[in-house]
């Protein structure tokens, strides 16, 4: 398990999120593309911090933040998507070619 | 060494507390009735019956899903367990974020219990699935907020140091509310009485109306063991854990243990079941603050006094 | 090749093969539940990196997350239950191309960066650090997260409540005329949006 292998598993992840966020035409499993990019972060910054900052407590606290960021992509991501719905009962990207109404 | 001790101790702290649970789940609901408790031999009769039933099947189940449930409910209780100490260095998964994982089997077992009323792609379980989902995540979430509260005075999130922290007072004086609360997690997360919005009779069975035979009976005891789980993971984080003269540790938590495990069985046969709308709203409205209000207490207790 | 490394590359395996199946799955329930999986894993393979806290608060914050998704899932998508093939992509060719340039870049760059080497001494208390740090000489910025976190409870709030500012949301919620009895002010979208069963 060494830093090398554990950023490429990260890298992996990321792409297949990229691949999902990028392709879904489902709100739901685009923000799945997203959260996968996320994790693919989360690990990467944890590997980097176990092997190259000696434990210095601010590489976990980055973590902390990108947890944070997921809660927020994910209620602001739902929130958006039942508003889109009660509007158009429309539950795929390609509906809203316009933003108003 | 210690270690595997403790893996030992775990393996008859599982069974002796699998048993009394059985036993008693009959028992007290009897008692209650005036009725005398049947035997212990109706437990097992009733689990062999099971075993011969004929297994139904409805109409394109998710089948491995369905198997899985009741597998990562059974594992989800004995992980939880396992993190639980037994003496000072007795613990089978020496954990310093004990609660932390706790607390992350109480989430997947919500997981766990929608995934069984999901798969069975039948409309009763799975409104028994959502209607445990709308009520169990906001249970969970107090029951952390609780959880905090008991693991401010020992400084850790660690459930030896919770257990040291109580020495010299158990962490059911400092928060009785929290204690209360978190018997109602362990309502909710083993699927009892009031709590029990996932399998209740007016859902003729929710998430376990179209199980039989042995899929059926895998899920109840993985029910009853999470029962022992949670009454024990009580014991510990309010009840002084494995804290008392003479007797071994590991006794005392089985004492500790059974007592919250009879109380539960109680109250999960003498308090009604409120419709899911307006438990939600308990539950968020007044438990949840509540639940904020006995963390602050913690808090400037231990400020004050600590 | 020890027992770690062995753990390490059977968690990666299951990380990744499960984050790929999330998008090869019929059903959108099974998708969040192989989402789950594959986060867990990360959340284990974090653990082994030494960092327990945020490897175990891992897997409890998505447990949380994806048990919300597949209730989003059910309510609003169309096939829950994986009983016909489902494949919803667009510019498919594009985002493969993408997410293949996005790994090879990132290996790139990963292979050919030498990184310092200062492991974490396995006798650090890092939980505690962590706490210190949180609530000590980083407490402003753990202070935004929840300030971000309150912020995006009321959005979402104001977001996905029915009245709108016209009427209820799901009635039309259409602004008044700009003359008595006319026309909604403002643009109308093409045939009342895009309703596709699937």
């Amino acid at each position: 398990m060494t830093l090398a292998t554990v950023l490429i598993v990260a890298a992996a992840l990321i792409g297949i999120g990229l691949y999902g966020a990028l392709s879904q035409q489902s709100f739901v499993m685009l923000m799945m593309g997203l959260e996968l990019m996320l994790n693919g972060g989360l690990l990467a910054v944890i590997g980097l911090w176990a092997n190259t900052m000696g434990g210095a407590p601010e590489g976990q606290l980055l973590a902390i933040i990108i947890m944070a960021v997921m809660a927020v992509d994910m209620a602001i991501g739902f929130a958006l998507v039942t508003a889109v719905y009660r509007k158009r009962q429309a539950d795929v990207t390609e509906s809203l070619t316009t933003m108003k109404h | 060494m210690t270690t595997f001790l403790a893996a030992l101790l775990l393996i008859l702290f599982l069974s002796v507390g699998f048993a009394g649970a059985a036993v008693a789940d009959r028992a007290i609901p009897a008692f209650l009735a005036g009725q005398t408790a049947p035997s212990w031999r109706l437990s097992l009769a009733d689990a062999v019956r099971l075993l011969q039933t004929q297994r139904i099947r409805t109409e394109a189940p998710d089948a491995l899903l369905w198997w899985l449930a009741p597998a990562l409910y059974l594992a989800l209780a004995i992980v939880g367990l396992a993190v639980i100490p037994f003496g000072q260095d007795l613990v089978a998964i020496p954990s310093e974020v004990g609660i932390v994982v706790w607390g992350s089997c109480e989430a997947l077992t919500i997981v766990a219990v929608f995934m069984f009323g999901w798969s069975a792609n039948a409309p009763l379980a799975l409104i028994g699935a959502y209607r445990y989902v709308a009520i169990g995540l906001p249970a969970m979430l107090l029951s952390m907020f609780v959880l905090i509260g008991a693991a401010l005075p020992a400084e850790s999130l660690g459930f030896i140091e919770i257990v040291e922290a109580q020495r010299t007072v158990w962490n059911v004086v400092r928060q009785p509310a929290g204690l209360i609360l978190f018997l109602m997690l362990g309502l909710a997360i083993s699927l009892r009485g009031p709590f029990d919005y996932a399998s209740p009779e007016d859902l003729a069975g929710g998430v376990t109306a179209d199980v039989s035979g042995p899929g059926l009976l895998a899920w109840k005891i993985a029910r009853l063991t999470m029962l022992v789980s949670v009454s024990a993971v009580t014991a510990t984080a309010f009840l002084g854990g494995y804290l008392g003269p003479i007797l071994p540790g590991f006794v005392w938590l089985l004492l500790k243990t059974a007592v919250v495990l009879l109380v539960l069985i109680w109250a999960g046969s003498v308090f009604a079941r409120m419709p899911p709308a307006r438990m939600m709203s308990v539950i968020w409205t007044m438990l949840l603050p509540l639940s904020f209000l006995m963390l602050l207490v913690v808090g400037v207790e231990l400020l004050l006094w600590g | 090749m020890g027992l770690t490394d062995l753990l390490f590359f059977a968690l990666s395996a299951v990380a990744i093969v499960s984050g790929w199946r999330v998008f090869a799955t019929d059903s959108m329930v099974r998708a969040s539940f192989l989402l789950l999986l594959s986060f867990v894993a990360v959340g284990l393979i974090i653990v082994m990196l030494a960092a327990p806290y945020i490897g175990v608060a891992t897997v409890f914050m998505m447990a949380v997350e994806m048990m919300v998704m597949a209730l989003f899932m059910v309510m609003f998508m169309m096939n829950p239950a994986g009983l016909n093939p489902m494949m919803m992509v667009h510019q498919h060719r594009f985002s493969i191309a993408a997410g293949v340039l996005a790994f090879a870049g990132l290996t790139a760059a990963i292979l050919f960066t030498s990184f310092p080497e200062n492991s974490v001494d396995p006798s650090t208390p890092v939980v505690h650090d962590l706490g210190i740090e949180l609530l000590g000489p980083s407490m402003l910025i753990f202070e935004t997260a929840g300030v971000t976190l309150l912020a995006t409870m009321i959005g979402s709030v104001i977001l996905s409540s029915r009245s709108g500012r016209f009427g209820m949301a799901d009635q039309g919620s259409k602004p008044p005329g700009l003359e008595p009895d006319g026309e909604p002010a403002g643009r109308q979208p093409e045939q009342g949006g895009g309703h596709h069963h699937h």
